[in-house]
């Protein structure tokens, strides 16, 4: 997908690599998501903008990979997260050096940091 | 809308074959067509479900198949769904009979995965899921449904031990079908002490990577009176999209698709929950089955864990669930596993499901999702006087 004025995904994917978060928000009803989507899902509106979002949120729920898709295959084991940012978005990132429920307990405060490893990448932040 | 009836079904052994994908759909098939007593000549039409062929090296397989059974001229759909795909092209074909296109039409599921290595084999699971928003950030498929479990743990109070108990019964049912995957008996312990794949999923949480095919023959309900006896009716049906990335979702332990499927499946058999003598539910993991419990309102959002550990689901028990195995011990040969599941039903309304058998059972339910809920179809079959 590569609407005028919105990202497509390589670009979306080029973003995260620079540390950035983006997100497309319904400039009717607010709503905001990383996936992209030309009518929201919510409302249905097709008045849509390309928004940054905070680099901070909160555990939602996670796993610990163990068996690990190829390109994770030498972080084992870390977490795979879902977290909801600050302005109440959700994403999905990972956490290295997670073997055990104890490290990371669901609300756990994060943040996304930009690194040379793939994907979104987030680190527990100290309250 | 004109009545529907499963006429009749055939199923390959679920776990490892020696044949292609092709040749287990045109064995499925002919068992279907032979145990019905049709000819191949009466299939007017032929709908497929595969998913991973194109790692054998082969797209396009329904001409294959049809040619392979003498009907070179039927036309043939091919429908992907993930692991949906069987309830889909089963529920397609309903609403083709329904319309009165056709008056009969083969359904067949087909799949070989053992030709992959494991990593190779998670991989292209993970594609059925959001992968550029999900397992692009590290998740494998068995992951994902690891994070609806820790949702559930954290929020339901749900434990391991309720979990490993959905794969003790399923273990236990699928030692009296003799085409599952697996006929092993195994413990709550064996479960807790497993590999861990994706905590707090372990390896006996998980089900396995299966080969195998399923066949459904379904018609018109005059087509079936000329043909057979005992008619099961298609009563009801129900098709739902949910988001695809789990994080898209308002709560992470329900898969909305399973309610929405559950619902429209209930309005238009005119039956209630209090109806179904047994039902077969899409268990991929332990999680899975308690949540498709839970989400198609048989009992309440979060008590579904206690009902395996109960005994509540069991097949002499109140509401059994999975009497086949299920995907975690019959096994998950992903393009066959909505058809397997229409296979039990049939057998087991006829009686005709030995030691697994619910008694007296007429009124059957199939839930069949997609990844983790892209897809849903939920089937209510019930056995003609």
């Amino acid at each position: 997908m590569k609407e005028e004025n919105l990202p497509s995904i390589k670009e979306l994917e080029e973003y995260v690599r620079q540390g950035k978060l983006m997100g497309f928000k319904c400039k009717k009803c607010g709503h905001k998501e990383v996936t992209p989507f030309v009518y929201c899902p919510r409302c249905g509106s097709s008045e849509v903008e390309v928004v940054e979002l905070p680099k901070t949120g909160k555990v939602v729920t996670y796993t610990i990979q163990w068996v690990a898709p190829e390109r994770f295959l030498n972080e084992v084991p870390y977490a795979w997260c879902v977290v909801e940012l600050d302005d109440g978005t959700m994403v999905s990132g990972w956490i290295p050096f997670i073997s055990k429920p104890e490290d990371l307990p669901i609300g756990q405060k994060v943040r996304m940091v930009k690194s040379y490893k793939p994907g979104v990448y987030f680190e527990k932040v100290k309250e | 809308m004109r009545k529907v009836v499963l006429l009749g079904t055939g199923s390959t052994k679920y776990g490892k074959l020696n044949v292609t994908a092709r040749e287990a759909a045109v064995l499925a098939a002919k068992e279907a067509i032979e145990k019905v007593g049709i000819s191949n000549r009466d299939v007017e039409a032929v709908f497929v479900s595969n998913v991973f062929g194109m790692t054998e090296k082969q797209g396009h397989l329904g001409p294959i198949i049809a040619h392979s059974l003498g009907i070179p001229y039927a036309p043939t759909f091919t429908v992907e769904t993930a692991c949906a795909s069987g309830s889909t092209a089963f529920r397609e074909a309903f609403v083709n009979i329904a319309a009165g296109f056709y008056d009969c039409i083969l359904v067949v599921g087909t799949e070989k995965v053992s030709h992959l290595d494991t990593i190779t084999a998670t991989t292209y699971f993970s594609y059925g899921s959001d992968f550029a928003f999900e397992a692009v950030n590290g998740a494998s498929f068995p992951g994902l449904y690891a994070s609806i479990a820790r949702y559930h743990m954290h929020k339901y109070g749900t434990t391991e031990e309720q979990l490993a108990a959905v794969a003790v019964k399923n273990h236990s049912n699928a030692i009296h079908n003799p085409k599952a995957h697996f006929h092993k008996k195994i413990t709550v312990e064996d479960v807790l002490k497993s590999r861990v794949v994706a905590s707090p999923l372990k390896l006996y949480d998980c089900c396995p990577f299966s080969d195998g095919a399923s066949a459904a023959i379904i018609a018109s309900e005059e087509f079936a009176k000329k043909h057979i006896d005992t008619l099961i009716y298609v009563l009801g049906t129900g098709r739902a999209s949910a988001p695809a990335a789990l994080f898209n979702r308002e709560n992470m332990a329900s898969i909305i698709s399973s309610k929405l499927a559950a619902e429209q499946a209930f309005k238009n058999s005119r039956l209630t929950h209090k109806d179904i003598d047994f039902m077969e539910v899409h268990d991929c993991f332990t999680i899975a089955e308690v949540i498709a419990i839970e989400d198609m309102g048989f009992c309440k959002k979060g008590e579904g864990a206690k009902l395996a550990e109960e005994g509540v689901t069991e097949i002499d028990g109140k509401l059994p669930v999975n009497p086949s195995g299920g995907l975690k011990a019959k096994g998950h040969p992903v393009g066959a596993t909505g058809v397997g599941q229409i296979n039990e039903v049939y057998e087991q309304l006829l009686g005709e499901a030995g030691k697994r058998q619910v008694e007296g059972a007429t009124t059957a339910l199939t839930h069949n999702v997609g990844a983790t809920g892209g897809t849903c179809n939920v089937l209510i079959f019930r056995r003609g006087d």
